[in-house]
């Protein structure tokens, strides 16, 4: 829950206002802290002592240092107990084929059973999971994969290098129909639509190695194997039923699965290859679609945490001394995107002219009650690895003035963007839009209409509002999105220069040296002026104070090994 | 009387069949559409035209229907779609649900309902007459969804006396079930009392009443012996119609305290475009219309002299 931890900025004004009502001398403590000249820990110990909740102690004190939760500290700082059930609020859908679920929340239903090779952490890095290790060819086109040692599943077999060939070997069938059949794409003989998986894509080596080839360079392939559709289950699963014989490596085995109503979860007599676990078990529970009743579920203690809070719900939660609030930065944005040969965005300066009226700042705190980071219309965030932090961009009307009249628009221009009814930050965003180009002579008309009517449109629409989800790495969404003529590109830009450098970006492996490249798209994109990116959704829940140890997964995802329950 | 029954229950079958009629044209009558619903949206046109072959979907439009009726008739209603277990393994727990959460609301409402009425009727014009006759008008003013929001607000966040929601995750809980009755009767009750009242202060004014008092009967067997069976005519047909609008109130209550009742799960079904849970859910709304109508229709005949059963 750390923000904007990698510009290194502090805690924002309502942050600040928090620690004033705690105590007057906190928000110098936490300068002090941002500073260097106290510790993190001294600043903890102050807060909590005067009066500041756990976790929102914590989350500051993460973001001053730069640091995520540390888990080292959080242990000093209290010792888990052992025991007692998480009560968590979350739909509960349909989950009877691992290969094929496609929410989230399907995703967390399943993963407290069965794991995947390699997990996304809340701090969006990709670390061994079910693999211990991974190294890959130079041109990227070869992965040799290490899996775990010693881990074994709940009937008692060993996990190996059989269970990782038998699942892909499923899902690149594509009978199957599971997602991962495109997000491995690489791993198939074509792009194709129905080609087969490649005769050696997926080689079993020795017991504990597997091997991918590839037939292009694939730098995500740790990133996908992380993806919720592609948890391991065990080689026996080919189809049917997976809850009737939920075979798993992970800390808990499902005992109950009801949908739309509830699933328990138990602590696995047998114990998990992965150290303690302190929960006895997790219930979820199914407070259907009314967002309001989990929040009161949450405040009258019928549940310990929920799955999610709207960003409407925030200010409400706050109110409510006794809740935690988490929040995760993620790399889910909406995008205004100008079509670069529709007339009159294909001209340059009046794209330009357009980035130049806009304050992110002020859009992010109009309509997205100020939760994410504020955008640098170029669709890498913050959360990227390969992200690089370039000057924040600012509002100049004489720049945007300028180059209308230039452009031949002195006298002013009228444009309409499109954009989806629902969810409503969306057509807020627009509007807020209306109100930042108005004084450099730009009337802008918002067209609002049902979400199906925009997505038969979003790839023709000469100016359109589109929601982009979260991905690990900036380069997915950069080759996904505005590279020369893909399937995905909205805004038709092309830029020869760009496709070349980006082709090098995602054959380079370095993460600094990566950045470097990055750094340069970024600017790139930026000067075509091709998106107004107004900024980066954060994601909200809450839990009451006994939920100790929990971070919020920028997918949504549950991790609950650490987490325990504190007594009350 | 027999023939009359005979002719209630008669109009009951024929609606319900017009009733069925119309769903079925409404829902099933594009087997595309249907394909879509049962395969989701990613499916190919072949897989479509395969399941609808597979199932039947070829055949004459009247032949399907006569299956898909003789097929509820036995209590079948098919495989739902959100919950992927058969239609009735998830209708009838959650009709019981419903009909706890409507009994219990019914068992406050009415006593309260008539008590109330009784009183404000007996001396129109007098002071515990216009507070609750005002007070009633309030309550059903309020819509469901704004009340349930200011209870909770009130009680689950502010003075934190009851739980938000009422799941009942732990097994049968009546401290989860106040905030949903609490609601419900708050709307519901006023028009009970209101028409009550009326039927009351109606009956009071007849001569036979006059009399009564001035022949000097103690003015409590007054009214206990002579106006309440007269007055309580009127009162009963709009309880049975209550049990309609009950049904409307549901939705909303459980909705919002996710209570896993009929309600909600005719939203989901609708939400969620589960078209076989829809079907079920619609034909047992009709079934509860048309059976309370009948006995409304049969109470009313019987309570009141002056209509004969013909």
């Amino acid at each position: 829950m750390t923000t904007k931890k990698h510009d290194g900025s502090r805690l924002d004004r309502d942050e600040t206002t928090t620690l004033e009502a705690v105590h007057p001398q906190l928000p110098q403590m936490a300068e002090d802290v941002f500073e260097g000249k106290v510790s993190r820990r001294a600043f903890l110990r102050t807060a909590t002592l005067l009066g500041l909740s756990a976790g929102a102690a914590y989350a500051m004190a993460g973001k001053l240092t730069g640091e995520p939760f540390a888990p080292a500290a959080r242990a000093q700082d209290g010792t888990p107990v052992k025991g007692g059930v998480l009560r968590v609020s979350m739909n509960i859908k349909e989950i009877s084929d691992p290969a094929t679920v496609d929410w989230s929340e399907k995703g967390n239903e399943l993963r407290h059973v069965i794991e995947p090779l390699v997990r996304i952490t809340s701090d969006n890095v990709a670390v061994p999971h079910l693999a211990e290790s991974w190294t890959a060819s130079e041109d990227l086109r070869t992965w040799t994969f290490k899996l775990r040692q010693g881990v074994k599943w709940s009937n008692g077999d060993d996990f190996g290098a059989d269970d990782v060939v038998a699942n892909f070997k499923r899902w690149m069938d594509p009978a199957v129909g599971s997602s991962n059949y495109g997000r491995f794409s690489a791993l198939r003989t074509s792009n194709d639509d129905g080609s087969p998986m490649l005769e050696n894509g997926v080689v079993k080596i020795d017991d504990h190695t597997v091997e991918f080839n590839l037939r292009v360079p694939f730098l995500a392939l740790p990133e996908s194997m992380g993806d919720y559709p592609a948890l391991i289950a065990h080689r026996s699963f080919q189809g049917g039923n997976w809850v009737e014989d939920p075979i798993g490596t992970g800390p808990f085995e499902l005992v109950e699965l009801t949908v739309g109503s509830r699933a328990r979860y138990r602590r696995k007599e047998s114990g998990w290859w992965g150290g303690e676990v302190h929960l006895d078990g997790i219930d979820y529970i199914d407070h259907g679609d009314d967002p309001a009743a989990p929040l009161a579920a949450l405040a009258s203690g019928q549940v310990d945490i929920l799955y999610r809070l709207n960003v409407e719900q925030v200010p409400a939660a706050r109110a409510i001394p006794s809740l935690v609030l988490y929040q995760a930065d993620t790399a889910q944005t909406g995008v205004a995107r100008m079509k670069v040969t529709e007339a009159p965005f294909d001209d340059v300066r009046v794209r330009q002219a357009i980035q130049s009226c806009i304050d992110h700042e002020r859009l992010l705190a109009i309509a997205y009650q100020g939760l994410g980071v504020a955008g640098e219309d170029h669709h890498v965030a913050p959360v990227h690895p390969e992200y690089a932090a370039l000057p924040k961009p600012t509002q100049d009307y004489d720049r945007a003035r300028a180059l209308l009249a230039e452009a031949g628009y002195a006298d002013g221009l009228e444009i309409q963007i499109d954009c989806v009814a629902q969810p409503t930050w969306e057509p807020n965003t627009c509007q807020a839009l209306v109100e930042m180009l108005r004084p450099a002579g730009i009337d802008l008309a918002v067209n609002i209409m049902p979400g199906g009517t925009y997505w038969d449109r979003w790839m023709t629409t000469p100016f359109g509002f589109t929601s982009w989800t979260h991905r690990p790495l900036g380069t997915q969404v950069l080759s996904l999105a505005y590279r020369s003529g893909v399937p995905w590109n909205e805004s038709s830009y092309s830029n020869p220069d760009f496709d070349a450098l980006l082709d090098k970006a995602e054959a380079t492996l370095d993460v600094t040296e990566r950045q470097t490249i990055m750094e340069e798209l970024e600017l790139m994109l930026q000067g075509d002026a091709v998106i107004i990116q107004p900024y980066w959704r954060s994601i909200a829940t809450a839990s009451n104070q006994k939920v100790q140890g929990y971070a919020h997964h920028p997918a949504e995802e549950h991790h609950f090994e650490q987490v325990w329950l504190a007594q009350s | 009387m027999l023939i009359f029954l005979a002719k209630r229950l008669a109009f009951m079958a024929l609606t319900m069949l017009a009733v069925s009629i119309l769903l079925f044209l409404l829902l099933e009558v594009n087997g595309d559409a249907v394909a879509v619903k049962v395969l989701g949206p990613y499916t190919t046109e072949e897989q479509r035209a395969l399941w609808l072959v597979a199932n039947g979907y070829d055949r004459p439009l009247f032949v399907r229907y006569f299956e898909w009726l003789g097929n509820i008739a036995t209590g079948d209603f098919g495989q739902s779609i959100r919950f992927r277990v058969p239609v009735s393994e998830v209708l009838w727990p959650r009709l019981v649900n419903t009909a706890i959460l409507g009994g219990v609301t019914f068992a406050v409402m009415i006593p309260l309902a008539l008590v109330l009425g009784v009183l404000a009727g007996m001396r129109e014009g007098s002071v515990l007459d216009r507070s609750i006759s005002v007070g009633s008008i309030v309550t059903t003013s309020i819509p469901e969804f704004a009340s349930a929001v200011l209870l909770t607000f009130v009680l689950v966040f502010w003075l934190a006396w009851l739980p938000g929601t009422s799941s009942m995750n732990d097994g049968f809980a009546w401290r989860e079930l106040v905030l949903p009755v609490t609601v419900l009767v708050l709307y519901g009750f006023g028009y009970i009392a209101r028409m009550t009242r009326a039927s009351m202060a109606e009956v009071m004014q007849t001569p036979y009443i006059r009399t009564a008092v001035l022949k000097g009967l103690p003015y409590r067997q007054v009214i206990l012996r002579h106006a309440l069976r007269n007055a309580l005519i009127a009162p009963f047909t709009v309880i049975m119609l209550q049990i309609n609008w009950l049904l409307s109130g549901v939705i909303v209550v459980e909705f919002f305290f996710a209570y896993k009742g009929f309600g909600a799960l005719l939203l989901e079904a609708s939400l969620n475009q589960d078209i076989y849970l829809i079907q079920a859910c619609a034909m047992v709304a009709v079934f509860v219309a048309v059976a309370t109508q009948t006995i409304a229709d049969i109470g009313y005949t019987y309570l009141n002299p002056r209509i004969r059963f013909a």
